[in-house]
C-alpha cells in the first residue's frame, strides 16, 4: 500500500505541490495565530480561514460528483448541514450536561439520572416549548456514536436518495432539480419546531468544547483549523487517487457518455451511487468541522441556495480539476466575507453610492453568468493555460 | 347620550300610531304598581302596558330597568331624569324627550326595581323588540338572542313568529326558535323534534347548540348515581388506564393524592437529620428506589404520610365505577342529539370535502400559472430557466409600482397585467439573446447561468424595494368570498385566479395548436434542422417562445402578488414547486402541466388536511412523495412515448 | 444448442407504430452476418432489444448454451454476458487517451472497488498493444481519442468491443463516412473478428456487404423479409420492391 502511494505521488507531482502548499499555509497560520505565534492573525480570522478550508473540502466533493461524474447535485449542502447537526447534537448535549451537573451538585439530595436528563432536556428544548428528548437524540450523549453518524447519516440519505434517483435513470437537469427538492424538503422539515432539532433556533454554542471550558478559543480555533487542514489534505489525496485511477476514467466516461459505459458492461448506477455517497460523506465531515468553528447551525444554512453557491464556487474555480474547486471555494467565499462584512470600500457615484453589502450578490450572480459563458473552465482553466504556456 | 336618546324618542314618536292610547294614560292606570314594583305585581303592569299599544313603552321599560325612571312626588307623574351636579335635576318628558322642568332632589323619587323585577322587564323587552315595527330593531333583537340564548326568550320568540311578515326575518326567527327549543323546550318531545329538525344541517348555530348536549364528563363514584344520563361506563384497564382512574378518584375525593417524585424529594429534604434521612445517608439518595425506601422509613416512623401499597391501591381502584355522563340529563334528548350530530358530521364531511376540492383547484390554478411559462420554455427549448421565479417576482413588483402611480385599484390592475407581460417579455427576450442563446445543448450550464441571473435579479429587487413586503392590493370587487354555506367558501381572488388559469390554458392551447407561431414552435421543438430548412427561423421562434414563457410568468406574478405579499423572495418560494409541476406533469405539453399542477395542488391540500397544523411538514411530505412518484413515472404523468421522447 | 442467439416472435410498438413485428432471428457461434433494410426497418431497434436498451412487448431473446433469457437483464449485465455493441455514431471517450479507452473496455472485474484498486498488469499492457495493432492505432495509444480522425474513432470503438472479448458483436454502420481504404481495413477487422465469435453488421452500403461475403438478413417494417446470400437476397422480388419503392 505504501509503495502504491509513493508511486502515485511520483506519478502525480501536482498532489505533492498541493499538499506542500497546504502544509506551508497551515504552518504560516499557526505561526501567525494568537495562540501559538506572533498573533498577527486574529482568532476570528483563524476561524474564518478554518471555515474556508471546510468550504474547500466540500468543494472537492462537489467537483468529484459534478466535475468528474457529471451529476450537478444541488443537495450537497444538505449533507454538509446534516454532518454539522450530528456533531452539534453531541457538543450541545455534553456541554449542557456539564452545566446541569454543576448546577445540581449543590443540591442536598443528589439528583437521579432521570432528573439530570430532564434538566438537560428543559435547557435544550425549552426554546421550542418542550423538554423531552426526541428519539433522534438517543445517542447524543455518546461521542463516538455521533461521530459515526456524521458519516452515516449523510451517507445513508445519499444512498437511499441516489438509489431511487439513479435506478429510475433520472439524469441531467431533472436530477439537479430533484436534489434541490430533497434539500428543500430537508430544510423545511428542520424548520419545524417539532423536528427534534430545535426548529429555526438550530443548535448553538457549538464553539465550546465540553469539559474544556478553560481552554481559550484562541487555542480551540487552532485545533479546528488543523483538523480542517488535515481533512482537506487527506480528502484531496483520496479524491486524486480516485480520479487518477481506472475508476476515475470510468466516472469521467459516465459524465461524457453514460450509455457507452453501460454497454461496456459497467453498472453505471452503482458507480454513480458510489461517487454520490462518497461525496456526501466528505460533505458531512466538512460540515462537522465547519459548525464548531461557526458556533451555530440552523436550517437556513442548508436551504437550497447554499448548494447553489457551492456550484458557483466550483464553476468559478474550474470544474474537473480538483485544485480548481479548492481555489474557487477559497476565493469566492473569502471575497464574499470581505464584501458582505462591510470591509470593502463603498463606491460613490455622485447620485448613488454603491454599497458592497447590497451589491455584492449582484456582482457575484453576473460574474457567474460571465464565467459560464466565456470561461467555462473557470480560474483553474486560466491557470492551466498559463502553465501550458510556461511549458512551451 | 341624552341627545341620542332624545332623538331616538323623537323617532319613535314619528311612527304613526293607530288604535293606541297615549303612554301617559297607560302609565297612569298602573301608577301604583310602577311606583313600588315587585316581582309579583310587575307582570300585570307590563302586560297592561303592552296591551295599551302605546308608543314608547319599550323605551320606558328599558329606562325603568336601568333605574332611570323617577316620579314626581307632587303628582305621581313619571319622568326620565338627568343631572350634572346631583343638586338640581332636569325632568325629561317620557314621550317628547324634552326637558320640562328643573327640580331639587327632594321633589322626586327614583324607582328602584329589584333584580327579580328587572329580569321580568327584560323578558318583556325581548317581546317588544321582536314585534317592533322597525325591521332593523327586530333584526337586532334576533342577533342579540342568538348571541346569548336564554330560556325566557323562547316564549316571546314563538309569539313574534306568528306575526312576523318579513320572510327573511321570519325564517331566521323560526330557526332561532328551533335552536332555543333544543335547549329550553318544555317537553322532551318538543326538544327531540327540534333536534331532529337539524339533521344534516350545516349551520354553525345548530352545532353550537347540539354539541353541549352531548359533552360528557368523566366521573368516578362508588356507583352510578340515580338520574345520571350515562354515556358510557368505562372498564378499568381497558377503557381507562389505572393512572387516569386513580387521578379521577383523587379528583372525586375518593382517594388521597399520591406524592409525586418531587413531593417525595421535598419530604425527604424536610426530614434530613444530620446527613441522614429515614436512616439512609443523603449522599446515597441519587436513585428513585433509594428515595422511595427512605420515604417508607419516614412513613413508618410517622414523619410523613404513608404511600399506598399496590394491593391497597388496586382495592381502591376496584371499589369505584368509572363512567362518562352527559351534561344533559334527558336520555331521549341526548340520543336524538347524538343522532342529529352524526348526520350533521356526515353532511359537514361532504361539505368539507367539497371545500377541500375547491381549495385544491385554487392551489392547482396558482401552480399552473406559476409553472406554465416554465413548461413552455422547458418543453419547447429544453432550457431550464432558474430565473423564472424572478420573472414572477418582477411581474408582482410591476403591479406594485403601477399601483403607486394609479391609485384606482381596478384601473391599475387593468394596466398592470399588460405592463407586467411586456416587461417580463422584454426581460426574457434579453436573457435569451444575451445568455441562453450561447448555451444551447449545454443544459446544465444554462441552469447555472440562469441561477446567476436569478441571484442578481433577486438582490437588485432587494436593493430597490427593500426587504419589507410590499402590498399589491386587490380591487374592492375581489374582496370577500363566495359563501355557499358555513363550511364551503372560496375567496373571489382565488376564483379570479382560477379563471385566469383557465384563460391561459385555453389561450395557450389555441396559440400552440391553431396559429402559425404554434405550428412553427412545434416544428422547431420536433426537428430544429428540418424546420430551419423549411424557412422557419429557429432563432426567432426560440426568442419568441422564451419571451412568451417569461411574459406569462409576469402575469402569474400579479396573480400571486394579489394574495401573497410581494417580496424579493416571492419567486424562489414558487420555483421548486413550479419545476416539480413541470416534471411531474411531463415535459413538453400543456396538458402535462395541467395534470402536474392538479396533482401537486390536490396533494398538498390533502396532506394539509391530514395534518392541518403544519404546512411546513405538508411541503416536506409532498416533495418526498414527488421524489417517489418520479420513480414510477420518470417522464411524468403525461409522457411522450417512444422515440420522440428519446434522448 | 447450435445457436448463440435466438430471437423469437418479438414485437415492439411506439405510440401505435410497430417498430418490430414478430421478428425471428438467430446466429451461430462463429458467424458473420449482415443486416440490411431501408430506413425505419427496425435495425437499430432490434439491436436495442438485444442489448437491453428497449424491452419488447412480447417474444423471447435467448442467449448461449444455457438459453438464458436476456429480457430481464440490464444493459451492463447483457454486456458482461458477452454482447458488445457499436453505435451508429462513433462514441468513444474523447477526453481520454486511446489507451485509457481500451483499458476501460478490457475484460476485467467491473465493480467500483476492483476498478479503484486496479493496477494495469503486464498482461493487460500486452493485450492493449495487440488490440491497438489490430485496429491500426498502435502509434496513437497516448493520443486523446477526441483528436482522432472519424475513421480512427470507428476503429477505436471496434477495438473497444474486441477488448471486451464478447461472443457476439453488434456493429451499427461501421463504414459510414469512411474512405475506400478505411473501409477495406474495416472489412478485414470484422472478418478476422468473426473467425472466433459471432458478428452482426448493420449496413446500408451494398459494396461493403459484398466484401464481407456473408449471409445477409433483410429487414422490412420490423420483420425479416428475406435471408440468404447477398445475391439471393438482392434477387428476391420483395426486396427489390422495398428498395425501389412500390
Amino acid at each position: 500500500m505504501n509503495g502504491l502511494l509513493t508511486k502515485f505521488l511520483l506519478k502525480n507531482p501536482s498532489v505533492l505541490v498541493f499538499l506542500g502548499a497546504l502544509a506551508l499555509f497551515t504552518a504560516f497560520v499557526s505561526v501567525g495565530s494568537e495562540a501559538f505565534g506572533w498573533g498577527f492573525i486574529s482568532t476570528s480570522f483563524v476561524k474564518t480561514l478554518g471555515k474556508t478550508l471546510c468550504f474547500c473540502l466540500i468543494a472537492i466533493a462537489m467537483d468529484l460528483v459534478w466535475g468528474y461524474c457529471g451529476i450537478l447535485s444541488l443537495g450537497h449542502f444538505a449533507f454538509f448541514g446534516l454532518g454539522g447537526y450530528m456533531l452539534g447534537m453531541w457538543l450541545m448535549y455534553a456541554r449542557t450536561e456539564i452545566i446541569v451537573q454543576t448546577a445540581m451538585s449543590n443540591e442536598v439530595i443528589p439528583p437521579t439520572d432521570q432528573e439530570v436528563i430532564d434538566a438537560i432536556g428543559t435547557q435544550i428544548f425549552g426554546v421550542v416549548g418542550g423538554s423531552d428528548f426526541p428519539m433522534i437524540w438517543a445517542f447524543a450523549h455518546l461521542f463516538w456514536v455521533q461521530l459515526a453518524l456524521v458519516v452515516l447519516v449523510p451517507g445513508i440519505l445519499a444512498l437511499v436518495f441516489g438509489w431511487l434517483a439513479f435506478r429510475s435513470r433520472v439524469t441531467g437537469v431533472y436530477l439537479s432539480i430533484l436534489t434541490q427538492a430533497m434539500t428543500l424538503a430537508l430544510s423545511l422539515y428542520l424548520f419545524q419546531n417539532d423536528s427534534g432539532l430545535r426548529g429555526n433556533n438550530g443548535l448553538s454554542g457549538l464553539q465550546n468544547l465540553p469539559g474544556l471550558d478553560d481552554v481559550s478559543q484562541d487555542i480551540v480555533s487552532m485545533w479546528f483549523f488543523w483538523a480542517s487542514a488535515f481533512a482537506l489534505g487527506l480528502s484531496y489525496l483520496l479524491v486524486k487517487l480516485i480520479t487518477e485511477s481506472k475508476l476515475g476514467n470510468i466516472v469521467r466516461g459516465i459524465r461524457d457518455d453514460e450509455a457507452r459505459v453501460r454497454f461496456l458492461g459497467y453498472n453505471v448506477e452503482g458507480y454513480k451511487l458510489f461517487v454520490f455517497v462518497l461525496t456526501a460523506i466528505i460533505a458531512g465531515i466538512a460540515g462537522a468541522l465547519y459548525y464548531p468553528q461557526a458556533g451555530i447551525i440552523n436550517p437556513a444554512e442548508i436551504a437550497p441556495i447554499a448548494s447553489i453557491y457551492l456550484a458557483v464556487w466550483v464553476a468559478i474555480g474550474g470544474r474537473g480539476r480538483i485544485y480548481g474547486a479548492v481555489i474557487g471555494a477559497a476565493f469566492v467565499s473569502l471575497l464574499s466575507t470581505w464584501f458582505t462584512g462591510g470591509q470593502a470600500p463603498d463606491i460613490p457615484l455622485g447620485i448613488y453610492t454603491i454599497k458592497w453589502v447590497d451589491w455584492w450578490l449582484v456582482l457575484l450572480g453576473l460574474s457567474f453568468v460571465i464565467v459560464t459563458l466565456y470561461f467555462p473552465k473557470g480560474i483553474g482553466g486560466l491557470f492551466d493555460r498559463l502553465v501550458r504556456k510556461g511549458d512551451a | 347620550m341624552l341627545r341620542v336618546l332624545t332623538l331616538f324618542l323623537g323617532l319613535l314618536l314619528a311612527v304613526p300610531a293607530f288604535a293606541q292610547s297615549s303612554l301617559y294614560d297607560a302609565l297612569a292606570e298602573q301608577t301604583a304598581g310602577l311606583k313600588k314594583p315587585s316581582s309579583k305585581t310587575i307582570e300585570t303592569v307590563i302586560s297592561s302596558l303592552q296591551d295599551s299599544g302605546a308608543p314608547g313603552v319599550a323605551d320606558f321599560l328599558t329606562k325603568l330597568q336601568s333605574k332611570e325612571v323617577w316620579y314626581r312626588k307632587s303628582d305621581d307623574k313619571f319622568f326620565f331624569v338627568a343631572t350634572d351636579d346631583k343638586k338640581t335635576y332636569r325632568l325629561i318628558d317620557i314621550q317628547s324627550g324634552e326637558v320640562v322642568a328643573e327640580v331639587a332632589k327632594k321633589e322626586i323619587k327614583q324607582i328602584k326595581p329589584n333584580s327579580g323585577v328587572r329580569a321580568k322587564i327584560d323578558g318583556a323587552l325581548v317581546a317588544f323588540r321582536l314585534t317592533d315595527a322597525d325591521p332593523a330593531v327586530r333584526d337586532a333583537a334576533l342577533v342579540g338572542i342568538s348571541r346569548d340564548p336564554k330560556a325566557k326568550d323562547l316564549a316571546p320568540l314563538s309569539a313574534a313568529l306568528a306575526s312576523e311578515t318579513d320572510p327573511d326575518l321570519k325564517a331566521r326567527m323560526e330557526r332561532l326558535s328551533r335552536v332555543l327549543t333544543v335547549s329550553f323546550g318544555d317537553t322532551t318531545e318538543a326538544r327531540v323534534a327540534a333536534i331532529a329538525s337539524f339533521d344534516g344541517d350545516l349551520g354553525l348555530d345548530a352545532r353550537a347548540v347540539l354539541n353541549p348536549l352531548v359533552t360528557t364528563t368523566l366521573k368516578a363514584a362508588p356507583e352510578v348515581g340515580a338520574g345520571e344520563n350515562v354515556a358510557k361506563t368505562l372498564r378499568l384497564g381497558n377503557d381507562i388506564s389505572e393512572e387516569d382512574a386513580f387521578d379521577l378518584l383523587v379528583a372525586s375525593g375518593l382517594a388521597q393524592a399520591e406524592p409525586t417524585k418531587g413531593d417525595i424529594k421535598a419530604a425527604l429534604k424536610a426530614n434530613i437529620i444530620g446527613d441522614t434521612v429515614g436512616g439512609m445517608n443523603v449522599a446515597n439518595l441519587g436513585t428513585d428506589e433509594a428515595r422511595l425506601a427512605a420515604h417508607m422509613a419516614l412513613a413508618a416512623s410517622g414523619a410523613v404520610p404513608a404511600i399506598l401499597t399496590s394491593e391497597d391501591k388496586a382495592a381502591l381502584l376496584a371499589s369505584a365505577a368509572y363512567y362518562e355522563v352527559y351534561a344533559e340529563a334527558d336520555p331521549a334528548v341526548t340520543a336524538a342529539a347524538v343522532e342529529a350530530l352524526s348526520s350533521i358530521s356526515t353532511a359537514v364531511g361532504v361539505s368539507q370535502f367539497i371545500d377541500l376540492v375547491l381549495d385544491g383547484i385554487s392551489l392547482a390554478s396558482i401552480y399552473f400559472l406559476a409553472a406554465i411559462g416554465l413548461a413552455i420554455t422547458f418543453g419547447v427549448m429544453r432550457v431550464i430557466n432558474m430565473a423564472h421565479g424572478e420573472f414572477i417576482m418582477m411581474g408582482a413588483y410591476t403591479g406594485y409600482v403601477v399601483q403607486q402611480i394609479i391609485p384606482n385599484y381596478t384601473v391599475s390592475l387593468i394596466v398592470a397585467i399588460p405592463a407586467a407581460f411586456v416587461i417580463t417579455f422584454a426581460a426574457g427576450v434579453a436573457m435569451e439573446r444575451l445568455v441562453i442563446r450561447h448555451l444551447y445543448h449545454r443544459p446544465l450550464e444554462t441552469l447555472l447561468a440562469t441561477f446567476g441571473i436569478s441571484i442578481a435579479l433577486q438582490q437588485i429587487a432587494k436593493n430597490i424595494f427593500g426587504t419589507q413586503a410590499r402590498p399589491l392590493t386587490s380591487p374592492g370587487w375581489l374582496d370577500g368570498a363566495l359563501v355557499f354555506n358555513d363550511v364551503i367558501a372560496i375567496s373571489w381572488i382565488r376564483i379570479a385566479i382560477f379563471v385566469l388559469a383557465v384563460i391561459f390554458f385555453l389561450g395557450l392551447l389555441f396559440v400552440l395548436n391553431r396559429t402559425r407561431l404554434g405550428l412553427e414552435t412545434r416544428a422547431v421543438t420536433q426537428n430544429p434542422r428540418m424546420a430551419a430548412a423549411m424557412g422557419i427561423n429557429p432563432d426567432r421562434i426560440n426568442m419568441l417562445t422564451f419571451g412568451l414563457g417569461s411574459g406569462i410568468a409576469g402575469i402569474a406574478g400579479i396573480a400571486i402578488g394579489l394574495f401573497a405579499k410581494v417580496t424579493s423572495e416571492l419567486g424562489s418560494d414558487y420555483i421548486v414547486q413550479s419545476f416539480m409541476t413541470v416534471v411531474v406533469g411531463g415535459v413538453g405539453n400543456i396538458f402535462g402541466t395541467l395534470a402536474g399542477a392538479t396533482m401537486i395542488g390536490f396533494l398538498q391540500k390533502g396532506i394539509e388536511w391530514f395534518n392541518p397544523s403544519n404546512t411546513l411538514a405538508a411541503q416536506t411530505y409532498m416533495i418526498i412523495f414527488i421524489i417517489i412518484f418520479i420513480q414510477f413515472r420518470p417522464r411524468g404523468i403525461i409522457a411522450l412515448k417512444g422515440r420522440a421522447a428519446g434522448d | 444448442m447450435a445457436e448463440l442467439l435466438e430471437v423469437n416472435g418479438i414485437s415492439v410498438t411506439f405510440d401505435g407504430f410497430k417498430a418490430i413485428n414478430n421478428l425471428a432471428f438467430s446466429i451461430g457461434y462463429a458467424e458473420l452476418r449482415a443486416i440490411i433494410g431501408p430506413n425505419g426497418a427496425g435495425k437499430t431497434t432490434f439491436m436495442d432489444i438485444v442489448t437491453g436498451k428497449t424491452r419488447p412487448d412480447e417474444g423471447s431473446v435467448l442467449w448461449g448454451e444455457k438459453s438464458i433469457s436476456l429480457l430481464s437483464k440490464s444493459e451492463s449485465q447483457i454486456a458482461n454476458l458477452g454482447i458488445g455493441r457499436k453505435f451508429q455514431k462513433p462514441t468513444v471517450f474523447e477526453d481520454q487517451s486511446v489507451r485509457d479507452n481500451l483499458m476501460m473496455a478490457l475484460k476485467a472485474k467491473r465493480t467500483p472497488w476492483a476498478v479503484l484498486f486496479h493496477r494495469g498488469s503486464d498482461d493487460e499492457t500486452v493485450r492493449i498493444e495487440e488490440l491497438a495493432t489490430e485496429i491500426g492505432l498502435k502509434d496513437a495509444l497516448d493520443r486523446r481519442a477526441g483528436d482522432l480522425s472519424h475513421g480512427q474513432k470507428q476503429w477505436l470503438e471496434i477495438g473497444m468491443l474486441l477488448a471486451q472479448d464478447p461472443q457476439l458483436l453488434l456493429v451499427d454502420e461501421p463504414a459510414a463516412g469512411m474512405t475506400v481504404d478505411e473501409r477495406n481495413k474495416t472489412t478485414e477487422i470484422l472478418k478476422r473478428a468473426a473467425k472466433t465469435r459471432a458478428v452482426v453488421v448493420v449496413e446500408h452500403d451494398m459494396e461493403f456487404i459484398r466484401n464481407l461475403d456473408c449471409k445477409v438478413t433483410c429487414l422490412h417494417e420490423g420483420s425479416v423479409l428475406a435471408e440468404g446470400s447477398l445475391d439471393f437476397v438482392t434477387s428476391n422480388k420483395d426486396v427489390i420492391d422495398v428498395y425501389l419503392g412500390r
